[in-house]
C-alpha cells in the first residue's frame, strides 16, 4: 500500500480513538476517495480504533467521556463506509442482533446507553428499549425482530431478579434455545448470572461486546 | 445555622443510611417514583427517618434524592419538583427530635452534558432551581449534593444552591477504586475534587457510595492530605450478594461494616453515613463505635 494511503487509515484510526467526532467521518470519505475500499478501511483503520478504546478504558487511561467519544467516532465514520458499501450493492454483515434494555422497576440506563454504544460500534444490530422495560417486552420484541441476544441491565439488588424472570419467560414460551441472554448492572456478577440461567455476564461494556461475540460464534450464524 | 466545622471539631456527626432500599422494604412498588411517596404515604417515609433518628443518626436525609425536575420527568411529574421537595423537608422536619438537623438530599439528573449527552449547564442549575427551593422552604438545616460523578454537574447542582439559598452546601462525589487510583466515572480524580470545592467553599464534602468501607479509607486520606474542611464518608455495605431463595444482601454486615467506621476517623472523616445495602441497624452498630472512639477524635 502507498505510504499516503498507510497514513490516511492512521489518521482515521486515530480520530476514533481520540474521539474526534467531526474528523473521523470526513477521514473516512476521504480514504474512499483515494481508492480503499470500504472493507478495507472499516478492517484496517475503525475495527482497531475501537477496540484500543476499549482496551484503554479498560486500562482506566480512559474513563466515560472519553469512551463516549471514541463510539460516537466511530459511528461517524462506519455511517460514512456503510453508505459506501450499500452504493457498490454490498453490505456489511451484522455481528448479530441485540436487544437491550434495563429491566422493570429500574430506571438507571447509563452503563445500558454504555453497552447499547458499544456495541454498535463493534458491528452489532442494536434495538434499545429504553429502561424500566417490562418482561415480556423483551420477549416479544427478540421473538418479533428475530434477535439473537437480549441483554439485560439492573443496577438494584430488588430489580435484579427481574433478569432471571425474562430467562424464565423465554424457557416457557420454548424460545430458550433460540435466543441468547447476557446480562450486566452494579450488583450483578458472573455467579449470579449462572445462577440464574444466563448465557453471559459482561464486568464492562467493553467485556460485553466480547461476551456477546462469543456468544454469537456459538450460535454458528447470524442474520445478514 | 448549623456551622459544620464547629460542629465536627471534636466529634462525629452521625447522618442516615439508605434510603432507597428502606423504601422498597415498605412496600414501594418498583417503578413507582420514591419522591411521589412523601405526598402518597407520608407516613411510612416518616417511619424510616423516626427508625434512623432512635437508631443514632444525629442528621437524616430527606427523601429527595432524585427530586430534581429532569429525574422528575421521567414520572411525569416535574411540574411538581417544588411540592414534592418541599414535603421531603417537612416530612423529616416533623420526626427531628431536639438538636437533630435535617439534610436536603439532592442526587444527579442521570442525564449527561455536551459532549457526552445533550445537557447544557443552564438547563441543569434550572433542574435543580426549584428542587432547591422546596427543601429550603420545607426547613432543612443543609443541602447534600450527593453522588456526583461529573464534577460539573456538582458545580451546577452548587450554583442553584447557592444563587437560591442561603443554606450550608456538603458535596459527595462517587469514586471506584481503579487500576490508577480512584476516580469517578467521568475521570475526576480527588485532586480536581478538592481544588473545586475549595474554590467554591463549600462548607463540608467527601465520598460516597461504590466503595466498601476499606477502600474508601485511601481516599478520605487523600482529601485529608490536600483540605482541612470536614470530610463526609458514606460507604456501601460492600457488594450485593444473591441467597439461594432468591432474596438479596450486603456483603458487610452491621457488625463488620461498624468494625471500619475508626479507620475512616483514623483517615480524617467527620461526617459519617451508610450508603447501599445499610440500614437502622448499621447506623446503631456505627453509633456505638463512634461512642467507645469519641475520646480519640480530635
Amino acid at each position: 500500500m502507498k505510504p499516503e494511503l498507510n497514513n490516511l487509515l492512521h489518521s482515521l484510526k486515530q480520530s476514533i480513538i481520540q474521539g474526534q467526532v467531526d474528523e473521523a467521518g470526513p477521514l473516512a470519505r476521504k480514504a474512499l476517495a483515494s481508492g480503499l475500499e470500504a472493507l478495507q478501511v472499516i478492517e484496517k483503520a475503525c475495527v482497531p480504533a475501537i477496540e484500543e478504546v476499549g482496551r484503554l478504558w479498560e486500562a482506566g487511561d480512559y474513563f466515560l467521556p472519553e469512551l463516549i467519544a471514541g463510539a460516537e467516532a466511530m459511528k461517524a465514520a462506519m455511517t460514512v463506509l456503510q453508505e459506501a458499501l450499500k452504493s457498490a450493492g454490498q453490505s456489511l454483515k451484522s455481528a448479530g442482533r441485540v436487544i437491550i434494555g434495563t429491566v422493570e422497576g429500574d430506571i438507571h440506563d447509563i452503563g445500558k446507553n454504555l453497552v447499547a454504544s458499544m456495541l454498535r460500534a463493534s458491528g452489532f444490530e442494536v434495538i434499545d428499549l429504553g429502561a424500566d422495560v417490562k418482561i415480556d417486552k423483551f420477549v416479544d420484541m427478540a421473538e418479533r425482530e428475530r434477535a439473537d441476544i437480549i441483554a439485560l441491565s439492573a443496577l438494584l439488588t430488588t430489580t435484579m431478579l427481574n433478569q432471571k424472570k425474562v430467562v424464565d419467560l423465554l424457557v416457557s414460551r420454548g424460545l430458550r434455545d433460540k435466543i441468547k441472554v447476557m446480562v450486566g448492572g452494579a450488583p450483578v456478577t458472573e455467579k449470579f448470572a449462572r445462577e440464574i440461567g444466563a448465557d453471559g455476564y459482561g464486568e464492562s461494556a467493553v467485556q460485553a461486546v466480547s461476551v456477546a461475540r462469543s456468544l454469537m460464534s456459538g450460535r454458528g450464524g447470524s442474520h445478514g | 445555622m448549623l456551622d459544620i466545622k464547629k460542629l465536627t471539631e471534636n466529634q462525629i456527626l452521625l447522618l442516615d443510611g439508605a434510603m432507597g432500599t428502606e423504601l422498597f422494604r415498605v412496600g414501594l412498588p418498583p417503578g413507582h417514583c420514591p419522591e411521589a411517596w412523601n405526598e402518597e404515604k407520608p407516613e411510612a417515609v416518616a417511619s424510616i427517618h423516626r427508625s434512623y433518628f432512635e437508631a443514632g443518626s444525629r442528621a437524616v436525609l430527606t427523601n429527595s434524592f432524585g427530586g430534581n425536575t429532569l429525574k422528575l420527568a421521567g414520572y411525569g411529574l416535574e411540574d411538581r419538583t417544588f411540592e414534592l421537595n418541599l414535603k421531603a423537608a417537612r416530612l423529616a422536619r416533623s420526626v427531628c427530635p431536639e438538636g437533630g438537623y435535617i439534610g436536603g438530599s439532592i442526587g444527579p439528573t442521570g442525564k449527561f452534558l455536551k459532549p457526552v449527552g445533550d445537557l447544557t449547564e443552564g438547563r441543569l442549575v434550572e433542574a435543580f432551581r426549584p428542587q432547591v427551593e422546596g427543601l429550603a422552604a420545607g426547613g432543612v438545616d443543609f443541602l447534600l449534593i450527593e453522588t456526583q460523578y461529573d464534577l460539573r454537574e456538582a458545580l451546577m447542582a452548587l450554583r442553584a444552591a447557592r444563587e437560591t439559598s442561603s443554606l450550608p452546601v456538603f458535596v459527595t462525589m462517587t469514586f471506584s477504586l481503579t487500576r490508577r487510583g480512584y476516580y469517578t466515572m467521568m475521570g475526576v480524580s480527588p485532586e480536581a475534587f478538592v481544588r473545586a470545592m475549595e474554590e467554591n467553599e463549600v462548607e463540608a464534602f467527601g465520598a460516597n457510595c461504590t466503595l466498601n468501607p476499606a477502600d474508601m479509607v485511601g481516599l478520605i486520606k487523600a482529601f485529608r492530605s490536600l483540605s482541612e474542611k470536614p470530610l463526609i464518608a458514606q460507604a456501601n455495605a460492600g457488594q450485593p450478594q444473591v441467597r439461594s431463595d432468591g432474596s438479596t444482601f450486603y456483603q458487610l454486615g452491621p457488625d463488620e461494616y461498624a468494625d471500619h467506621i475508626p479507620g475512616l476517623i483514623g483517615a480524617g472523616a467527620r461526617v459519617i453515613g451508610g450508603c447501599c445495602g445499610t440500614s437502622p441497624e448499621y447506623i446503631k452498630k456505627i453509633s456505638e463505635k463512634i461512642v467507645q472512639f469519641s475520646d480519640k477524635i480530635g
